[in-house]
């Protein structure tokens, strides 16, 4: 029955195992102890109307919604295609990008289970087996054997081939492919060089590919919403327009001075892009980058051509298509401008999209030795190192620490240059622990952030996003009275991390109880700037 | 997706309750949503609000942001919830007809 707490011992072949009751159900005695989280709402059931609609039974929460099936017709398709579809993943001429790395970690796992302990996620769920980096590898490693190897076709559970694939396997599965955030803090761990994350990545691939099963936000009103009005968002040209109006005069009540934010510049030397989430809901964000850049004397341009004003590229977590189609639009946009870079807002996922991935699937006048591209992180240091900008620390007078966003940090070892910037800008700036390429996912990586459909928010609060809040409060554990400070501020330079990170400081009551804000790099930045007579960052603001 | 009957009407909506296909919103559709929202009868403001969010959507795609809609309604975000209890982004965007924000926002 959903919402008790079923039985803790799950196993590999349950996957399989028919009806609605779920695998296993959150429960509040064995969530992990957060630090400062003396009480927190409680966890809801799921609601019968789901049951009755979707498949719920991998954890009692979903995030794709894949309906029941009204016929046998309709589930054996499923199942074949899904095999088929796993046959492709090993084929090289069906996929090709990640596809070495996928059979290495498919072949070479001793499951020592060393990486269980450096999920979040399991570690969050009070280490509940359907959560550990293993379980869901191990399904498809099984599956593989039974149906495409000649020993485990002839020889099936005798050589450990003993996942039955039926309805139930394929749609748990396909949830399951959602229950990891692709921060690859397994990997990193992993003596064997596995990477777990790839494989939840590759499986969630198949599913949108091969069987249009993706969450709603990440493929239908993302990628291809991006695509066909320009953001995913579903702000058109039109609407930047208005948002860049906007940018303009709030820069001018809030710094006494107004300038033109410069729009389809040709030949500036950057095109900045940014998630253009922050246009909508973090407004002040892209307003510190333009007062930056501005001060700063660089020459750089926004674009309001459709793409080429969101960096986002939500392919990176689910589809190989949509991912190079979203990076062609980007690499086009820049060269119709003759810029000499693009620099990335503070987004982690597009940052490592756009930076590193994008040369994996597009080559020759698409890669990156044509447009070269750059997270804005180093740019920020410099802007700071290089004197351009006077900034008075003194201004940032609060306690301050430092959310790494995995894409950035981990995958792409940006570690430093956040750092100095924040020792140069923030007198008590302290880091949390672990840090650097050893941090914790906010819990709204690949995609998470974005998923409001269904029950899955109380599943990110509660369990994505739950180590994140503990680490946060840890960190400030000395300076917890609300009264003693104005504000706290995690900052976490990467709109995703952000949106995580508002929803679960509301879902604890965080702001209310110790004053917890958040907010990204360059708003600190601004606020320090001796030039400007007065605050930036505004104290009583969470939003 | 669901079907509900609102205003008399069969409308289609997501789980959280956000109208499908935001082009067969009407005033009358608006009334019967409001009770929905914790908002029993829409008043001139209410409509003042709603009114901005629609034709900013219809223009742009988008819901206005918070701070753009609080400068060009001249009411507070304070005002805004005592006006829709449930918030501008669910409350007022629902009534107004919008589809869920998406995106990273």
């Amino acid at each position: 029955m959903a919402g008790v707490a079923t039985a803790k011992k799950v196993r590999i072949k349950d996957i399989s195992r028919p009806g609605d009751e779920p695998l296993m159900f959150m429960n509040k005695d064995e969530l992990m102890r957060a630090c400062g989280i003396t009480e927190e709402p409680a966890i809801e059931p799921t609601p019968q109307r789901f049951i009755d609609k979707y498949e719920m039974s991998l954890d009692g929460h979903c995030n794709i919604g894949i309906p029941k099936p009204k016929t046998k017709e309709e589930e054996d398709f499923f199942v074949r295609r899904f095999l088929s579809g796993l046959e492709k993943l090993f084929t090289a001429g069906d996929s090709w990008t990640f596809q070495q790395v996928l059979r290495l970690s498919f072949d070479y796992c001793v499951k020592c289970q060393t990486c269980s302990d450096t999920c979040h996620s399991y570690l969050a769920s009070g280490r509940q087996e359907i959560y550990r980096p293993t379980y869901r590898s191990e399904i498809l490693r099984r599956i593989w054997k039974k149906y495409f190897t000649p020993e485990g076709k002839l020889l099936g559970r005798f050589v450990g081939a003993d996942v039955d694939v039926n309805w139930r396997t394929v749609t748990r599965l396909a949830e399951l492919g959602h229950r990891c955030t692709l921060c690859r803090r397994c990997a990193q761990r992993c003596p064997m060089g596995v990477d777990n994350a790839i494989i939840a990545r590759e499986l969630r691939k198949l599913f949108s590919q091969e069987l249009g099963i993706a969450p709603i936000e990440i493929v239908e009103k993302g990628c291809v919403q991006h695509l066909r009005v320009g953001s995913s968002t579903g702000m058109n040209p039109p609407g930047l327009k208005d948002a860049v109006a906007f940018m303009e005069e709030d820069i001018g009540d809030r710094i006494g001075k107004k300038f033109k934010v410069h729009v389809d510049k040709k030949g500036a030397d950057i095109l900045l892009i940014h998630n253009a989430g922050e246009f909508l809901s973090w407004p002040e964000n892209p307003e510190a980058f333009a007062i930056l850049f501005e001060a700063a004397g660089i020459s750089w341009t926004l674009s309001s051509e459709p793409v080429g004003y969101d960096a986002v590229n939500y392919g990176l977590w689910n589809d190989d298509v949509e991912l190079a189609r979203v990076a062609v639009r980007h690499t086009q946009i820049a060269k119709d401008l003759g810029v000499k870079k693009v620099v990335i807002g503070e987004c982690g996922h597009a940052t490592k999209a756009y930076v590193v991935i994008a040369d994996r699937v597009l080559t020759g006048q698409m890669s990156s030795s044509e447009v070269p591209r750059e997270s804005c992180l180093p740019l920020l240091w410099e802007i700071i190192r290089s004197g351009a900008i006077k900034f008075d620390p003194s201004r940032n007078n609060f306690p301050v620490t430092l959310h790494d966003p995995c894409n950035m940090v981990r995958a792409m070892g940006i570690v430093k240059p956040q750092r100095l910037a924040l020792k140069a800008i923030a007198p008590q700036f302290r880091e949390m622990a672990p840090n650097s390429v050893y941090n914790y996912c906010c819990g709204g990586g690949s995609g998470y952030a974005i998923i409001q459909s269904f029950n899955f928010p109380q599943w990110r609060n509660k369990i994505g996003a739950r180590m994140k809040m503990h680490q946060t409060l840890e960190a400030f554990k000395d300076e917890l009275d609300p009264n003693k400070h104005p504000f706290k501020y995690l900052c976490a330079p990467c709109s995703n991390c952000k949106g995580t990170i508002r929803d679960a400081i509301t879902h604890y009551g965080l702001w209310d109880k110790y004053n917890l804000n958040y907010g990204g790099l360059v708003e600190l930045m601004v606020n320090a700037m001796v030039d400007i007579d007065r605050p930036f960052i505004e104290y009583e603001d969470f939003h | 997706m669901a079907m509900i009957t609102i205003a008399g009407k069969q409308v289609e909506v997501d789980e959280d309750g956000f109208i499908q296909d935001p082009e067969i919103w009407d005033e009358e559709l608006a009334k019967g949503i409001a009770p929905l929202e914790e908002v029993n009868e829409l008043t001139e403001d209410h409509w003042k609000v709603v009114r901005y969010i629609r034709e900013y959507y219809l223009r742009t795609g988008v819901a206005p942001m918070i701070r753009m809609l609080c400068k060009n309604s001249g009411f507070t975000l304070k005002q805004i919830y005592e006006l829709f209890p449930t918030g501008p982004a669910k409350g007022a965007c629902k009534i107004a007809g919008l589809p869920k924000p998406t995106g990273c926002v």
